[in-house]
């Protein structure tokens, strides 16, 4: 695997008569999981068009994996697996037929695509289910067939659009947890979403766009600032350990039922440890206050629709 | 107490109730899509959840008159929504599919609801086209929207009749992360405002924000009912699980396991991290932060794992 | 050696990983994406991996279409004891090589379902994330469904040609007098093929409904070919017309007719016309191209 970055874009633009979808981006992705999240605009389907190759860029250059879009584009191509957010998979065969069919379509010859078929079909988890007729399939199999089919050609990357859409909560999970598995096996993904709870649970670098301008781009952890603010639940006992805090010196305000207290230093760890132990009050939740991703892209993207 | 007042006390009925369902069974051919389900609704907003196919979307066309019961009973406000039509002043849906009347323009198609409800104010579909944020694609014709902005065109619709009741099915989906800020606060505002609001959704922790109680259905049944730490609490033959990290987990996790709370302890030496299994969890809570103290270990972390809304619903849908 | 188990092996075990692994074998690009794809279409049209329902049109109309081949090899051999004069065949290739009902159903059936339902079930984009542009995605249907036609046509000439063969005096002899068959019949029946598949993928490319296409590659066919008959009238009396040229349906034919015997037939409507083989050539280029390009402009993939 070269050294090259996941996705190198500069001076990205592209302009639709009458709107502009994408604004000079120019940014770098490492390789690994990334989440794209898009507000105001069509953002990330044109940008999947331009990572694809289906599209030219107004301005500027894409490269993926080291390699110009514009320059070579099936070259792109052969690297990439593509999950679409609609319907997309022929109904009357076989999920075993179609994963294998796009094996070959992937080039692939024919005995290597079956081969890889089977395999990818059990790690995304299709058993007999594999060879009735995609018709038959409720929603969480056909995400998954479709997975499949962008996992048997072996790619460097895949590009998942809403992979989760449309999954009850238990099926999301699963979605997310195969998301996450696909870093162990060297295949990195780009993952497109409105769910940013999705991309803090799977994804290592989160892209923020917002009408077309790049309004973030960091890794995952690094976004999620602390605030030197620790949330205490203590039941309904709040007003008590407030009180008792401010005696020995540390201050804290109650919000939505719980206590935040100001802290400087790990030592005041120990004294609210000692506090609430002290005044026998049932210790539910200490934790360091950080902000969800969703308050990230509020706050950095002007928060108006 | 009086059978009266156990009945007020059952969570999966609401105070104030507004939309009675009583004993209801719907079934399509051999497909049974709600079994002799009791519940009902009041103001604010309630979470309708379940599995896909536990019948949210049956019940939900069943409460707006869209499908009649099989056996049981409907009453919004006291009416049959079935057979009453003044019902459907009062009360509106969202539904989950994208069909959009085509040729309208957003503004065209408030404007046109508001007539067929015979609403004669003017400034009505403004004010719902402003209340989604659409006022300013308000004169592009609905068709060309994106899924989300269909999504709200279709809530100012149902919102510029000025329903007392509002039931929406999947309102959030493909909406972005700025516009679900929007929806999640206006769906609040409303319950707040005193209408019954009911959602359903995948997305269990925005539901988490906005609903004040949850009806679970599970395989066209009443699984749980009310609000989601109540529900947990009712929970109480399966054990509970608190993350704690310390400075010195290992001297801590050898503390816990001699109290009598504590039934078991995983330890994760890489992460510094236990894993602590308890089935009286408000003993635990006491416990923990004097027995830190007393063996001088510092707490970085205590998080109980359970107490989220998609851990509850993983627990009742296994 | 005594066959008792050794214990030392129950002592040993290991799991082993049946995690992910990656492909590292040969991989091709358009190329090889393309003949996948020309492979998986013409399956598809024949109902294989498919259910046996899917399989009855295609085998029935192989079978149909064989019929007077086999007839007439039948008829050669209950005949073949009579003196004199020529065995009795009813049918000749040059006629053989024709336009039946059967093969035109086939057409409207096969080619909007091997083109549309991946417009309607938008697989197509499944196909942008693969080494395949437009250009390949038009070859290898069209290259599918005219293979399949080429065969369908060209197998019952096969039985015919041995078939005769065998129930003639001479095998042998047969053969050598008949070696300008073996050129002409693949010919023209390539130039058959390779035209009903085009137009058949041309008319299917317009619509994601299969039914629409159906009836509107067989209402072509029955259009042109009728209005062709009214404008010629009846020719075997008052000579051809150019009239036959807007028979979309018997285009081939008149081609075919220059491959068998170098010149416009005497019996068919377009008979002593003035560069009537030219000008059939010519319309047959036309179709072609104008097919080709309503391809290329439903597929074009790439916008700008």
């Amino acid at each position: 695997m070269s050294t090259a970055p996941l996705l190198r874009l500069t001076g990205l633009t592209k302009q639709y008569p009458g709107v502009t979808a994408l604004d000079d981006l120019t940014l770098d992705l490492p390789r690994g999981r990334v989440g794209l999240v898009g507000a105001n605009g069509a953002g990330k389907s044109t940008m999947f068009r331009l990572l694809l190759g289906l599209a030219h860029p107004t301005k500027g250059r894409v490269e993926v994996c080291g390699i110009d879009v514009g320059a070579d584009p099936i070259g792109v191509r052969s690297r990439l697996g593509y999950m679409p957010e609609h319907d997309c998979l022929p109904l009357d065969q076989t999920a075993a037929d179609v994963v294998s069919t796009f094996g070959e379509l992937s080039g692939l010859p024919a005995r290597a695509a079956r081969q890889r078929a089977s395999d990818i079909l059990d790690l995304v988890g299709l058993d007999e289910a594999r060879f009735r007729p995609i018709g038959g399939f409720s929603t969480g199999m056909r995400q998954r067939t479709k997975l499949a089919q962008a996992l048997v050609g072996d790619p460097e990357l895949v590009l998942l659009d809403e992979p989760t859409a449309g999954l009850d909560p238990l099926g999301r999970e699963e979605m997310l947890s195969l998301v996450a598995r696909l870093g162990s096996f060297g295949i990195s993904v780009l993952m497109a979403t409105h769910l940013l709870d999705d991309v803090q649970q799977v994804c290592d670098h989160v892209v923020m766009i917002d009408a077309g301008r790049l309004v973030v781009s960091g890794g995952t952890e690094s976004l999620l600032e602390r605030t030197g603010l620790v949330t205490v639940d203590v039941g309904l006992h709040g007003e008590a350990l407030v009180a008792a805090l401010t005696s020995r010196g540390l201050a804290s305000v109650i919000t939505d039922g719980l206590v935040e207290v100001t802290v400087d230093g790990d030592r005041d760890m120990d004294l609210i440890r000692d506090t609430v132990a002290d005044a026998g009050l049932p210790l539910f939740r200490l934790s360091t206050r950080l902000t969800s991703l969703d308050e990230v892209f509020v706050r950095r993207s002007g928060g108006t629709a | 107490m009086s059978a009266d007042d156990e009945l007020i006390d059952d969570p999966a009925l609401a105070s104030n109730a507004t939309v009675e369902v009583g004993a209801v069974s719907v079934w399509f051919g051999p497909k049974v899509a709600l079994s002799e389900l009791t519940c009902s609704f009041g103001p604010g907003v309630s979470g309708l959840l379940g599995p896909n196919g536990a019948g949210k979307t049956t019940l939900m066309r069943a409460i707006t008159g869209l499908v009649g019961v099989n056996e049981g009973s409907i009453r919004v406000n006291g009416r049959d929504p079935r057979r009453d039509r003044s019902v459907h002043a009062d009360m509106a849906l969202v539904p989950e599919d994208e069909a959009v009347p085509a040729g309208l323009t957003a503004r065209q198609f408030t404007h046109y609801l508001a007539s067929l409800h015979r609403i004669t104010d003017r400034e009505a579909p403004e004010i719902a086209l402003r209340t989604v944020d659409l006022l300013d694609v308000a004169d592009r014709q609905v068709d060309t929207f994106s899924k989300g902005m269909r999504q709200r065109a279709k809530i100012a619709a149902a919102l510029v009749t000025g329903p007392q009741v509002l039931v929406l099915d999947e309102p959030l989906n493909g909406a972005d992360p700025v516009q679900r800020a929007h929806l999640i606060e206006l769906f609040k505002h409303l319950g707040a405002a005193g209408r019954t609001v009911i959602v359903s959704s995948h997305v269990l922790n925005e539901v988490e924000r906005m609903a004040d109680r949850v009806i679970v259905l599970v395989h066209g049944r009443l699984a749980a009912a009310g609000g989601h730490r109540a529900i947990r609490d009712a929970m109480d033959d399966t054990p509970r699980h608190v993350l704690v990290r310390a400075d010195d987990g290992r001297r801590l996790a050898a503390a816990l396991v001699g109290l009598d709370s504590v039934t078991g302890v995983n330890f994760d030496p890489a992460r510094g991290e236990l894993i602590v299994l308890t089935l009286q969890a408000r003993e635990l809570a006491v416990a923990l932060p004097r027995l830190a103290k007393h063996a001088s270990v510092r707490l970085l972390e205590v998080r109980p794992l359970d107490d989220s809304l998609e851990s509850l619903f993983r627990e009742l849908v296994r | 050696m005594s066959a008792v188990p050794s214990s030392a092996d129950a002592g040993r075990g290991a799991v082993y990983d049946r995690g992910y692994r990656p492909y590292e074998g040969p991989r091709g690009r358009r190329g090889a994406a393309t003949f996948a794809l020309y492979k998986a279409s013409m399956r598809r049209a024949l109902g294989l991996r498919r259910t046996w329902r899917q399989k009855v049109a295609p085998f029935v109309l192989l079978g149909v279409v064989t019929i007077p081949a086999i007839v007439n090899v039948g008829i050669g051999y209950i005949t073949r004891d009579q003196i004199g004069g020529d065995r009795i065949q009813i049918i000749d290739y040059r006629d053989y090589v024709g336009v039946s009902s059967a093969l035109l159903l086939f057409v409207g059936l096969v080619a909007p379902d091997v083109m549309c339902p991946d417009r309607r079930q938008r697989v197509l984009p499944l196909m942008f994330a693969r080494p395949l542009i437009g250009v390949d995605y038009v070859v290898a249907k069209v290259g599918a469904i005219a293979t399949i036609l080429f065969a369908f046509s060209f197998l019952p000439q096969v039985v015919l040609f041995l078939g005769n063969m065998l129930v003639s005096d001479s095998a042998l002899d047969y053969f050598t007098g008949h070696l300008d068959v073996l050129w002409k019949v693949p010919i023209s029946v390539l130039l058959l093929a390779l035209y009903y598949a085009v137009i058949g993928c041309a008319i299917s490319s317009l619509t994601d409904r299969r039914i629409v296409a159906g009836a509107a590659v067989i209402g072509l066919f029955l259009l042109t070919s009728i209005s062709s008959g009214i404008i010629v009238g009846d020719w075997s009396i008052e000579g051809g017309s150019y009239g036959a040229l807007i028979n979309v349906l018997a285009m081939p034919l008149y081609l075919r007719d220059v491959v068998f015997l170098g010149k416009v037939a005497d019996d068919s409507p377009l008979n002593h016309m003035a560069g009537g083989g030219l000008l059939a050539l010519a319309c047959y280029l036309g179709v072609l191209f104008t097919g080709s390009a309503v391809l290329w402009w439903r597929y074009r993939w790439v916008e700008r």
